[in-house]
């Protein structure tokens, strides 16, 4: 008896320090960028992963002016919003025709949808360029807008597709009993119900527009539309030698992103598996 | 009869023998509709539009922005592209017909082979040691301990950065002089294994696997969590009743009920690999030391901006398109099976 319980403990404690072991794997190069960011040049060169002794926070601001920050931030803020605010209605609306009505070739257009599904993000994107340039949008923030959107239909659909499947479908009936037309039933009744999944693709779908660099690089040509991404590679490029303003370059980046993931870590998750392990 | 298919949605005339109920409550009520054909008293029932072409034209319109700019903007880029492969082009003047010259090119081009065994090699790698791992300690995670919500939550957090941001991190991580990794090697008296992590042509393509490893792995750890907990726990118990060790639950019982979501995360990676692996590498290394770590979509920007040749850069495109195309094609297909 006694036998048993300390060989499970012992196990217990494997476990943990598995764990711990990964956590610190996980974090500690992100606590790193911190602590070095608020250092100066010289502690910088001297001492590598201590705390820094005299925060400098000024070097956030050097950062912020360097890096044209405050546009590059703005032009993040664009693209993300403005693909989320096409992707958003549009997913949902297709997901809801291809889920919920009922007509000829219903099953067709989903079965294309998908299509989307199986082309990764990027493959297509140089033969995109080519068709931004004849709709002559080339190098705007909307062709950005426009592209992300396109491309974060397909996954879009298959969630949303996935959470209208599971709304009883008497729904529909009882609303147009009620005397709804029916794009007010889709709109009062079957949307806030699924409105999970409205949540999920908005935080996958921003969280991927909001770090993307690959399409991104290849249709923005000029300085001043570039996201925080591209003109973090452009600003390493320049800043060869004021490393700790690099990395508050970083942590600004990521920071925002780090707090709004620790508010809805939830989501975040069961977003992704929900694609996943549902199917 | 109708017949009732589970989430499809025939708008109904409340005529029919099930709505009985739905048409009592509807004459009941003081603001119901007194035509008795349709409880939609809108311009197009006015209009006596039969009703299939209502719905179907009521689908359309949700459709149609999605359609659209799926169409425009995924679909007809691959014709398109194909189109171009066809063509010499630098992007500026009118585009030359070359018929299959540039696959030709392609297909005798050494660096393009070596991308494409780098991409290969890099999305096996990858894919094998991120599931591993993350298998590994979603296991471990979803034993009986406290903080399940901590550590999968700091186990996730790479995986919300960009990689952009990743890349410039672990460049610096990887610093032969002032990084990270060199710094610990040292102070632990391992000396010995002090390398030009990035700058090393030998070692540079692992090096970035590394990264990307480091990134994923939480997303990996999430899904097999997610597919752990959604089994059963009589079938380990049965298992443990029946005499089994804590091996044999696991590999027999265990791990064949993940196979699907073992499946879909697999596929995941892989097919990530292809693409993400651009990201990391540009950021990293730009494909150097040497094309040491070129991976296909490097070398096919490269072409495409630095050496403007745009057609040569869609024939890859288009080799790629096809590869991946059939990897996607099969995770589909795994991922819309249903557990049963």
């Amino acid at each position: 008896m006694i036998k048993y319980r300390s060989a499970d403990a012992l196990a217990r404690l494997a476990v943990y320090l598995g764990l711990v072991v990964m956590t610190i794997v996980a974090l500690f190069p992100v606590l790193w960028m911190i602590f070095d960011s608020l250092k100066s040049n010289a502690e910088f060169y001297a001492n590598i992963w201590s705390y820094p002794r005299n925060p400098m926070w000024q070097n956030y601001a050097l950062a912020w002016q360097r890096g044209q920050i405050g546009e590059r931030l703005l032009n993040s803020v664009i693209v993300t919003t403005g693909t989320l605010a096409i992707a958003l209605p549009a997913a949902s609306m297709a997901a809801y025709a291809v889920t919920r009505l009922q007509f000829r070739g219903r099953r067709l257009l989903f079965y294309f949808f998908m299509l989307g599904m199986m082309i990764p993000n990027g493959v297509t994107a140089i033969p995109i360029l080519s068709v931004i340039i004849d709709l002559g949008l080339v190098n705007t923030r909307l062709s950005l807008i426009l592209v992300l959107a396109a491309q974060a239909l397909a996954f879009d659909i298959f969630i949303m597709h996935a959470f209208f499947i599971s709304l009883p479908s008497e729904l529909e009936e009882a609303a147009l009993i009620d005397g709804c037309t029916p794009l007010t039933a889709f709109w009062r009744v079957i949307l806030p119900l699924a409105s999970p999944g409205l949540a999920t693709i908005a935080i996958l779908t921003g969280l991927d527009t909001w770090n993307e660099f690959l399409l991104t690089s290849i249709l923005v040509r000029s300085a001043d539309l570039e996201t925080l991404p591209l003109g973090l590679v452009n600003f390493v490029g320049r800043a060869t030698q004021a490393y700790p303003q690099m990395f508050a370059y970083l942590a600004m980046i990521t920071v925002p992103v780090m707090i709004l993931y620790l508010i809805a870590q939830k989501r975040f998750i069961s977003g992704l598996t929900a694609g996943a392990v549902k199917g | 009869m109708e017949r009732f298919r589970r989430g499809n949605i025939r708008l109904r005339q409340p005529h029919s023998a099930l709505s009985r109920r739905f048409r009592k409550t509807a004459m009941t009520k003081t603001h119901a509709p007194e035509r008795h054909e349709s409880t939609d008293d809108s311009l197009l029932s006015r209009l006596r539009i039969p009703h299939r072409v209502q719905v179907a034209g009521f689908a359309f319109v949700m459709i149609a922005p999605a359609l659209l700019l799926f169409v425009l903007l995924t679909i007809y880029p691959v014709g398109r592209g194909l189109w171009i492969s066809f063509h010499r082009w630098d992007g500026v003047s009118d585009p030359t017909w070359v018929g299959g010259a540039n696959y030709k090119f392609v297909v005798n081009d050494e660096v393009f082979w070596n991308a494409l065994k780098n991409t290969v090699l890099f999305a096996i790698v990858v894919t094998v040691v991120k599931n591993l791992l993350g298998l590994l300690f979603a296991l471990l995670l979803n034993s009986k301990i406290r903080g399940q919500t901590f550590f999968r939550t700091a186990g996730f957090m790479p995986v919300t950065f960009s990689f952009v941001v990743i890349g410039v991190l672990w460049s610096w991580i990887y610093n032969p002089t002032f990084g990270l990794l060199n710094a610990v090697l040292e102070s632990l008296g391992l000396s010995a294994w002090i390398h030009g992590w990035l700058s090393d042509p030998r070692l540079a393509l692992w090096s970035v696997m590394c990264v990307d490893i480091w990134k994923w792995t939480g997303l990996h750890i999430v899904i097999f969590l997610a597919g752990l907990q959604g089994i059963n726990k009589e079938y380990q118990e049965a298992a443990t009743v029946d005499g089994a060790s804590r091996w044999q639950g696991l590999t027999r019982v265990t791990l064949p009920l993940l196979s699907h979501v073992t499946a879909v995360s697999v596929f995941l990676s892989i097919l990530g690999a292809f693409v993400s692996s651009y990201d990391v590498v540009y950021v990293m290394t730009e494909g150097g030391p040497f094309h040491s770590t070129e991976v296909v979509m490097t070398w096919i920007v490269t072409t495409a901006f630095r050496f403007s040749k745009v057609g040569k850069a869609n024939a890859m495109s288009m080799i790629l398109f096809v590869v991946a195309g059939v990897l996607g094609f099969l995770q589909y297909r795994i991922m819309s099976v249903r557990e049963d």
